[in-house]
């Protein structure tokens, strides 16, 4: 899988990389900006860009602008961005650009190499990462009485699952259940939540953050 | 000077007296001695007015001018009644028009008795110059064979004429001089047009009776020109008598309104003192400009110390340079002033009621210095207030990005390094694995702490998605449920985006440490030019601002901005802070 590293810290430019190199990733660009990162996407069309949220001139949310632009303009390439924030507005605004082959990580992630080379391959192929220390605050926020309370606790879990973005298949890999029963517990989660059903794995996304967050 | 002036009023009743004595034997039908002694005795009357007003404003020419119209009229009237006496048949004769120039000239002038501009100097100096010109053929040519009715010319023999050259030779001459007198006419109008436009409001409403007065005769010059061919008016046709008279009188009468003006402004000094007694401080502006009739009038007041003029509200003033818009008029010594009036320069021609009025504020005056030295202080301790705040904000937004770039970026770079180490050594470095492992941790936490630490000396989102996103981000994060009402999505700037974040952070901490409430209600909206924020909880109530230095620092905070913090916490009541925050500046 092809991948351009953008971040404009050389020792997290060369970290990163050596660890998707080990975890057999092909690193085709290390760039430092969002104009070379542009550059350097529209030259190479890799599979993911990893682009860290705060970059120059101002180093608020350029790394975020960036993400939207190659999202508008080469669907096919995923973007993976990473942050220091765990707002949850910025992943909403991430998703706001289309519900697949993007990734919204904290940077504390590359400190484990799995984590981290697990969302970028499932970025690559067309799923949608959420933190799962973002989705754990959502989850575990107090709320006054909320349709939340009728969830038994396996529907909690596979709830915060599918605020990651796993797919049916993968929530069933993580509780070794069959991708049947996941299935049944999102239907039933849907129906005590009164969401609307979807059809996809992914366009569920944002509409379970959106319930969470209100 | 006065001597002068009681000489030259006598000289006119004298001269008006022997008028009207001397109409007796005049061969004239009785109503037309009637009206003679009428307008004799109303020149009078202007004649006594000009030398009030000379005497008054010895300084200004317009009461000399005033004076010497009348009296120019009534010379010239001569040749009817003295038509057999040579001298006041040529000094009439040599007067005919002098009126012209001397009425343009005044009217002109007024109120300063100077001729301001160019233009104006010019035309009047063109029509003294007609004036003498247009006498001329008169006093050199008589005519024994004129029409009865302009019976004055049968007699010119009896006056000093040089040449004796028929009049009807030059006929087409004074009737070419008397047609002259239209386009002079309107070319005045224009002028005095001029004059009212580019007046100062005050200097407008000194003009204004004059120059109606002043237009009403022009008009009726006009059209005694263009029906009868001369300027000369007689007593015999009923309307133009009257009219003239009118006229004769008109002028002195409104010059006078305008003199009454200043008599009703001296005695409203007089109540300008009764009026300072009762008004607050910052109504002695008001009280002044009442009493000088000069809506536009400012204040100036000197303040030692810092050595500049300010307003009532201690804000810094500069003084206009005076020209024809503005006057300043400064009260107290040169060197150290009390005040400065900026005024319309229409009051630089009453100079002593400035004096007076002045005069009678100076202690209100001095009050109100006082008041404005302490307001300018208050202004400034504001001001600073406000920039200690703001240097504090700019000083956490760059120690947030500090930690963010710098020692997260380190604790990453050493993570990534662990992340190596544990590839090299491999799978089967057992107990090296373990401290890794243990490293990693310690790390992770390092993070969290950090990233804790950032955001609660300035969020990142604040200033990158607003105010919105970064109440919902408090909220998500909050230990008792909070719901967030309407949230203004207008930026309302740095400053007070960030005051209504932290008043919103401070009591969401202060509710989930001492309320023992069970739900929050958070709302910001935009009311008139104001930023309101509100926070309602149903706890148990109880909260003192007065202790605890966080809601101290928060009404600190929102004071600078010029706002204003209230906490209702009526025991077992909850708590309701409510904060306002103007939006203006």
């Amino acid at each position: 899988m092809r991948v351009v590293i953008a971040d404009d810290s050389v020792l997290l430019r060369e970290g990163v990389s050596r660890l998707l190199d080990d975890e057999q990733f092909d690193v085709v660009a290390k760039v430092s900006s969002p104009d070379e990162l542009l550059r350097c996407v529209a030259t190479e069309t890799p599979d993911v860009a990893v682009v860290d949220i705060r970059m120059p001139p101002t180093h608020t949310d350029e790394g975020l602008v960036a993400a939207e632009t190659i999202r508008g303009r080469w669907p096919r390439v995923g973007v993976l961005v990473l942050s220091q924030y765990t707002d949850t507005d910025y992943a909403l605004r991430l998703l706001d650009g289309g519900e697949e082959r993007c990734g919204y990580l904290l940077k504390d992630r590359v400190l484990d190499s799995g984590q981290l080379a697990d969302a970028v391959q499932r970025v690559g192929d067309g799923e949608v990462v959420v933190d799962p220390e973002l989705v754990a605050r959502l989850v575990g926020r107090v709320r006054p009485e909320s349709p939340l309370d009728e969830l038994t606790p396996r529907e909690h879990e596979v709830l915060a699952l599918m605020a990651e973005g796993l797919t049916d298949r993968g929530i069933g890999e993580r509780l070794f259940v069959t991708p049947k029963t996941v299935e049944t517990h999102v239907r039933h989660i849907f129906l005590k939540l009164r969401l609307p059903e979807s059809s996809s794995d992914n366009r569920r996304v944002r509409a379970v953050l959106t319930y969470l967050r209100n | 000077m006065r001597a002068v002036r009681l000489l030259v009023w006598a000289a006119g009743g004298a001269l008006c007296a022997g008028m009207t004595l001397a109409l007796g034997p005049v061969d004239q039908p009785d109503v037309i001695k009637h009206r003679a002694v009428v307008y004799f005795t109303l020149s009078f009357i202007a004649i006594t007015i000009g030398v009030i007003v000379w005497d008054r404003r010895p300084d200004s020419r317009t009461g000399l001018l005033l004076t010497a119209l009348p009296f120019v009229e009534v010379i010239s009237d001569g040749k009817w009644i003295f038509w057999n006496h040579a001298f006041p048949v040529t000094l009439a004769l040599a007067c005919t028009v002098l009126y012209v120039p001397l009425f343009a000239h005044l009217v002109l002038s007024y109120p300063t008795g100077r001729l301001t501009t160019r233009l104006d100097r010019s035309f009047v100096l063109f029509t003294y110059g007609f004036a003498a010109v247009y006498a001329l053929p008169y006093l050199l040519v008589f005519d024994t064979r004129a029409p009865h009715d302009r019976f004055v010319y049968e007699c010119f023999d009896c006056a000093l004429p040089v040449t004796h050259v028929a009049s009807h030779d030059i006929n087409g001459l004074t009737d070419a001089l008397d047609w002259t007198l239209l386009p002079l006419a309107l070319v005045f109008l224009a002028l005095l047009g001029r004059k009212l436009v580019r007046a100062s409001p005050g200097g407008r409403r000194v003009v204004l009776p004059l120059s109606i007065a002043a237009f009403l005769a022009v008009a009726q010059f006009i059209a005694h020109i263009a029906l009868n061919g001369s300027p000369d008016t007689t007593w015999k046709d009923t309307s133009w008598f009257w009219i003239n008279s009118l006229v004769v009188i008109g002028i002195p009468v409104s010059l006078g309104l305008g003199l009454l003006w200043g008599r009703t402004a001296r005695s409203a000094v007089a109540d300008l003192v009764v009026d300072l007694e009762r008004t607050p401080p910052v109504g002695v502006r008001d009280a002044l400009a009442r009493t000088l009739r000069d809506p536009s009038l400012e204040l100036a007041l000197w303040l030692p110390d810092r050595g500049t003029y300010v307003d009532s509200h201690g804000r810094p003033l500069e003084l206009p340079t005076p020209g024809p818009e503005r006057a300043v008029t400064v009260i107290g010594e040169a060197e150290a002033p009390l005040a400065a009036f900026v005024h319309d320069p229409a009051l630089l021609e009453r100079p002593g009621l400035l004096e007076a009025a002045a005069a009678a504020a100076r202690l209100a005056l001095e009050n109100e210095r006082l008041q404005a030295e302490l307001r300018a202080q208050l202004a400034e301790l504001r001001a600073s207030r406000a920039r200690i705040v703001q240097a504090g904000d700019e000083e956490r937004r760059r120690l947030e990005r500090n930690l963010h770039d710098g020692a997260q970026q380190r604790l990453l770079g050493l993570g990534l390094a662990l992340q190596l180490v544990r590839v090299e050594l491999g799978p089967h470095a057992n107990g090296a694995s373990e401290l890794l492992t243990e490293a990693e941790e310690e790390l992770r936490a390092a993070l969290d702490d950090l990233r804790d630490l950032a955001r609660g000396i300035h969020p990142s989102i604040l200033t990158d998605q607003g105010l919105a996103a970064a109440l919902r981000s408090l909220a998500e994060r909050s230990t008792v449920p909070v719901s967030i009402g309407a949230v203004t999505e207008d930026r309302l700037g740095d400053p007070i985006e960030a005051a209504a974040y932290f008043i919103v952070s401070e009591s969401l901490a202060n509710v989930a440490k001492h309320a023992h409430a069970t739900t929050i209600r958070v709302s910001v909206t935009r009311r008139d030019e104001n930023a309101v924020v509100d926070i309602d909880d149903n706890g148990v109530g109880g909260a003192d601002p007065a202790c605890g230095s966080g809601l101290r620092g928060l009404s600190d905070r929102v004071q600078a901005l010029d706002g204003t913090l209230r906490v209702e916490s009526p025991s077992g009541g909850g708590t309701h802070i409510h904060a306002e925050i103007p939006c203006g500046s």
